[in-house]
């Protein structure tokens, strides 16, 4: 971490300025809060519990979804990687689907399931679903032919073959599609509450601004943002230096 | 144990050109014999071993497992890679008791089983490591040890030692003949490397180039252990060196 009193520094430059831009009076505070408002406002979500309730209700639908899609987009992907047929129709479709963004499907979601739970899980898992097909695709794809060569020769087959062979092989490549899979998911989790407004993180976001209530919508954005990050950097970043390193791609 | 081949010929065709790999390969390997197939880079060796292999499948003529015409690959015939084709997401352990487990056998036998043939191939310090912090040399100890598992009927070699420096593939030599000694494998080694050839085989087959058929064999019988700077070989070397580069035995 060398850049790290870079980092340090520049966080707190920004803070400062905020204070500075907010002490100097140009916009009422009600429309430009304070960082320590917004930092009140996080700390009385934690103590209050409504944060805490609105992360747990978005988890839980992003990784029912995210689930969803990672089951359907390796199967997907495995498919149109070995069966040529699928490839050149159902294929065609995925790349076709993969360009509606994810928020898009919400009027269909909502026709379809209400204002209901199941309605935001399905934006979330068709968001997230393409991003993991292609990856497992392009990774199947590129798997060395001396891997399965070499695994049918000493007698892997069918099932035996995709989850010996196939699969770990294609690992690299799926983990940048679940990591992608997961930036979409979190991205339509909270785009689906914001417009179905039915609990979660994305419906503190509509409240608080149905109230007016500027620091607490900066709240609830830092808390996504820290979300966002942690997942990102933490749990994909150490997965992939693990599988990087052990596979000899680093 | 008896394999045959007859008559094998393969095309590669592309839309610019047809090109025959393999002229009509006959080849006649008994049990125990440590069968070295010579020949340039791109004669179609590989190929032919592959179709041994049962990994591709010949244009004409057949291969003959023990009197059964060979359609689909399986392991009684074993490959060993040049690159090993070791699988970079399993230990060393993992990968030499792949091909028991594929076969259904339980962890128990699978870990005694593959005990053996790491100890054989001086691995057991190793057994924990990924292939990625193995050497090159010790990568095709892992594949040799991978193959011999699996007990085949034959083991099949494709120019296993062509990516060793010399000092590590001088040691595999040493090895591979104590490996044969002990475990009475029949075995197709394919290399360019008439070295190669002259310390390992029993009988030397000279392939031709395109399209090749095999133009010569030659029984080799010299003591063993043989080593490659061995005084003892040069006339058998000589005798290869020649039948690869004398065009009159083309047909």
């Amino acid at each position: 971490m060398k850049y790290l009193p870079h980092r340090i520094l520049f966080y707190a430059g920004i803070l400062i300025v905020w204070q500075l831009v907010f002490m100097a009076g140009v916009w009422p505070s009600n429309v430009f809060p304070s960082p320590y408002e917004v930092v009140e406002d996080i700390a009385y979500g934690i103590t209050d519990g409504g944060l805490f309730y609105g992360i747990a209700t978005s988890m839980w639908r992003l990784l029912v979804g995210l689930g969803i899609a990672i089951t359907g987009g390796v199967i997907l992907g495995v498919l149109m990687a070995r069966v040529e047929v699928v490839n050149q129709t159902v294929g065609s479709l995925v790349l076709g689907l993969q360009s509606i963004p994810s928020i898009a499907w919400v009027p269909l979601a909502i026709l379809w399931y209400g204002l209901s739970d199941a309605g935001i899980i399905f934006v979330v898992a068709i968001g997230a679903i393409f991003a993991v097909t292609i990856n497992t695709y392009t990774g199947v794809k590129n798997i060395d032919p001396h891997y399965i060569e070499a695994a049918r020769n000493m007698g892997a087959r069918g099932m035996q073959l995709v989850f010996g062979v196939l699969l770990p092989a294609a690992f690299p490549y799926m983990i940048a599609g679940f990591k992608q899979g997961w930036a979409f998911a979190w991205r339509g989790v909270i785009g689906a509450e914001l417009l179905f407004a039915f609990l979660g993180l994305g419906h503190l976001l509509y409240a608080a601004r149905s109230l007016t209530d500027v620091s607490y919508v900066i709240a609830i954005m830092l808390v996504i943002m820290g979300i966002g990050l942690a997942v990102d950097g933490i749990v994909f970043k150490r997965v992939e230096h693990k599988v990087m390193s052990r596979w000899g791609l680093r | 144990m008896k394999l045959e081949a007859h008559n094998i010929t393969k095309n590669f065709n592309s839309d610019s050109h047809n090109l025959q790999a393999l002229g009509g390969v006959d080849l006649q390997v008994e049990a125990g014999d440590f069968v070295c197939l010579v020949g340039p880079s791109g004669c179609g060796k590989s190929t032919f071993l592959r179709i041994v292999a049962g990994l591709e499948s010949p244009d004409g003529g057949q291969i003959l497992f023990d009197g059964r015409p060979v359609t689909e690959t399986g392991p009684e015939r074993i490959m060993v890679f040049q690159e090993g084709a070791l699988f970079p997401w399993l230990t060393v352990q993992d990968n030499v008791e792949f091909g028991l487990k594929m076969a259904g056998v339980p962890r128990e036998q699978r870990s005694k089983i593959a005990k053996r043939y790491l100890d054989m191939m001086q691995l057991s310090k190793f057994a924990g490591y990924y292939t990625y912090q193995l050497s090159t040399g010790m990568k095709q100890r892992v594949a040799i040890a991978r193959a011999l598992v699996l007990d085949p009927d034959v083991l099949l070699m494709d120019e296993p030692f062509a990516a060793l420096d010399e000092q590590t593939r001088n040691l595999l030599l040493v090895e591979m003949q104590l490996v044969w000694e002990k475990t009475k494998k029949t075995i197709l080694f394919v290399t360019h490397n008439v070295e190669e050839a002259a310390v390992l085989g029993t009988k030397i087959a000279v392939f031709g180039s395109r399209p090749s058929v095999i133009k010569k064999e030659i029984a080799n019988n010299l003591p063993r252990p043989r080593a490659g700077g061995d005084e003892s070989l040069v006339p058998l070397k000589n005798m290869i060196t020649a039948a690869l580069r004398d065009p009159g035995v083309q047909n």
